[in-house]
């Protein structure tokens, strides 16, 4: 048995196989164990966020992290953006036919590492088989629950809020588009993939903790112009204080990219009242992941969109665009 | 004040009010540079800066396109070429839509690990530009290539198209901002005859924010005092003879000949074919490939924007039907063609007014 056959998702006896002798051996919760139609869970909270996402990133395997990896992180970290504690995740396998065991134990492994990293418990699952050609590889679907400890609404931001990143922005778009085959640059570039656990609750106590974004899809800007859209307000953002690594700089100039719209995948975008912003900052900077945490721009109501201010003090608008520029980037 | 703000003040001064000051630039990456960097807002609203013929993309004539796709199509062709090629719409499709044996390559060079891995097939170098890629091509032809590696040249001469420009009332160029990777080939003293001839000061300049203002106010500068000069603000990269060992191998392999500019039509003198001795490496020739009627889409003005006689923001399509995922015109596919520049950066948006 080395490659994933139609029959592993029949429901059957190669089904059974797979999930006792593959599935079992990296996520053994207890909730999971009875594989039961269901699974019992207890929440502690009143309020419970919930969240969920799909993964189909391009290619499976990149520099930094891995389609397992990066599902566990992207729902922590929606999780922990909308100021909740992630639990419980599900997880949901759609694999195409022929492919490898070996990769499939690898994204597994990758998964529970990463889940008992950030203190979630995977707590129920499936897996389909679909034909050769039929899908690309595997993709994944999660749920994520969460125990709510500070709700965050957009419409508390207000004029005069400060904007704050917690660290270098467009590694994980980079990492990726440099890892399809068409691309031969040899780099350092890592995605910066990570759950930000640690790095987030910390701030759930602090007073004027406003909101919060994980700046995937379409990056800083696009996060930013769908705040000034549905807020009505303005944002000024500093071209010189956005962190961005040297050789993603160069590499985003040579492909066309700005690294403001590329993809992150551990990082979180916070807006917060002035009087919190020098803690928010001090906290986020004793945290490794946290280390190039930068105010990168305020909330203001003298003018609507997002304007970046140039490094030259030029100005220029960070609209939505209407197209995706790297498509598959998780 | 530091010395850019220094530099913008000075611009400020110099531009004459209540006229129409155009300068224009002839490379992407000058556009490019304007753009991300808004120099546009930094600068009086009378001061029209001009993208100009400055994306070789942009300008490759359709037919070669089209041919290109034709000889994927051959069973025993690989064809290999930059990036952005493979995107370019025609009347076709594209490479990667339409095309089916094909390679993209950052450097000629890796044309000979390809021709070498596949000696059974003939590979067909699409090779376009400007001087700037001219130059590594003729090297690779210098350097002795495989009997399976054809070239199929597309390249074109900066300095004829700007000629044609000048001569063009219509549009009504104030000054030239040189492009600096090409210089850096032929060298500042190429660009004599528009300050000699055509009395048009043109500054050869580099690509960051400061070089490029300096650049600019140079041209003001010059205008200012009635003079005309050729200037150089980038002459840590540009010598006035330019590169003489890449001209050298240019001219050995390539010949000046009458060219086809997209959506511009033919330019006497204005591209280079291999030269008759190198017939035997030249897809033209070897594959008899047949010149193929130029189709303009509807509503697409990309040439109008190559020439300076409109901006991407007038036109129909932009941002619209077309976009960098679905390009309906040559200028929306690469990172060095206005319409993408444009559509990315909202150059078109850039006045808060």
């Amino acid at each position: 048995m080395s490659k994933i056959e139609i029959g592993h998702g029949s429901g059957g006896s190669l089904t059974k196989d797979l999930i006792e002798n593959i599935f079992l051996k990296y996520l053994n919760s207890e909730e999971l164990k009875p594989l039961d139609d269901a699974s019992y869970i207890n929440l502690k909270r009143e309020k419970t966020a919930i969240t969920t996402d799909s993964y189909v990133v391009r290619p499976l395997f990149f520099p930094g992290g891995n389609i397992g990896k990066l599902s566990v992180c992207g729902t922590v970290n929606d999780l922990l953006v909308s100021g909740s504690v992630p639990e419980y995740l599900s997880l949901g396998f759609i694999i195409e036919e022929g492919f490898p065991l070996d990769s499939l134990e690898t994204i597994l492994k990758s998964i529970n590492d990463t889940a008992e990293n950030a203190g979630v418990r995977v707590v129920t699952g499936d897996t389909k088989v679909v034909e050769k050609n039929k899908c690309d590889g595997i993709y994944i679907n999660t749920t994520g629950l969460g125990e709510l400890v500070i709700p965050l609404f957009l419409m508390d931001v207000s004029d005069g809020d400060i904007v704050i990143i917690t660290g270098t922005v467009g590694d994980h778009g980079t990492a990726v588009a440099l890892a399809r085959d068409e691309l031969h640059i040899d780099t350092l570039v890592k995605s910066d993939c990570a759950s930000l656990h640690e790095l987030l609750i910390p701030l759930f106590d602090i007073e004027g903790l406003k909101w919060m974004r994980d700046p995937t899809r379409g990056g800083v800007a696009t996060a930013l112009a769908e705040l000034s859209e549905k807020t009505g307000l303005g944002v000024e953002v500093f071209e010189e204080k956005v962190p961005v690594r040297e050789d993603v700089r160069f590499i985003s100039d040579m492909l066309g990219y700005d690294p403001l719209y590329i993809a992150n995948e551990g990082k979180a975008l916070i807006i917060t009242s002035p009087e919190a912003a020098d803690r928010i900052i001090d906290n986020l900077k004793k945290h490794p992941l946290g280390r190039d945490a930068s105010v990168i721009g305020r909330v203001t109501s003298n003018f609507n969109r997002v304007r970046l201010k140039t490094r030259i003090g030029g100005e220029r608008v960070l609209d939505l665009l209407e197209e995706e520029l790297l498509p598959r980037i998780c | 004040m530091n010395k850019i703000q220094e530099i913008i003040k000075n611009i400020h001064l110099l531009v004459p009010e209540g006229k129409r000051v155009k300068i224009m630039n002839v490379c992407g990456s000058h556009e490019h540079t304007i753009a991300y960097a808004g120099i546009r807002s930094l600068i009086p609203e009378n001061l029209e800066l001009i993208p100009g013929p400055g994306c070789p993309v942009c300008i490759c004539p359709e037919s070669d396109i089209v041919n290109a796709i034709i000889l994927s199509k051959k069973e025993d062709v690989i064809l290999v070429t930059y990036g952005d090629m493979l995107r370019v719409p025609t009347q076709n499709g594209s490479i990667r839509t339409e095309g089916k044996n094909y390679r993209m390559v950052t450097s000629p060079f890796e044309c000979l690990d390809i021709a070498r891995a596949h000696p059974e097939k003939k590979i067909v170098f699409f090779s376009i530009g400007f001087e700037t890629t001219t130059a590594p091509t003729a090297a690779l032809l210098e350097m002795g290539v495989p009997d399976n590696l054809f070239i199929l040249s597309s390249h074109r001469l900066t300095p004829t198209i700007m000629e044609v420009l000048v001569k063009d009332t219509e549009v009504g160029i104030d000054g030239f901002i040189a492009p600096g990777h090409v210089s850096a080939i032929v060298g500042s003293n190429a660009w004599n005859v528009f300050s000699e001839k055509y009395g048009i000061p043109t500054v050869v300049a580099g690509f960051e924010p400061e070089n490029l203002l300096l650049g600019i106010l140079e041209v003001l500068r010059q205008l200012m005092y009635k003079e005309a000069r050729t200037s150089n603000v980038y002459k840590s990269v540009v010598k006035p003879q330019g590169n003489k060992q890449a001209q050298k191998i240019i001219e050995k392999y390539f010949k000046v000949a009458h060219a086809n500019w997209r959506g511009i039509g033919y330019i006497p003198y204005s591209g280079l074919e291999l030269r008759d001795e190198y017939s035997v490496r030249d897809a033209k020739k070897v594959f008899m490939l047949r010149e193929v009627k130029e189709k303009n889409t509807a509503g697409c003005i990309c040439a109008q924007i190559i020439l300076g006689k409109s901006y991407p923001s007038d036109c129909t399509l932009f941002r619209k039907a077309c976009n960098p995922k679905n390009p309906r015109g040559p200028c929306m596919v690469s990172f060095e063609g206005a319409c993408n520049i444009w559509y990315k950066t909202n150059a078109a948006f850039t006045s808060f007014s």
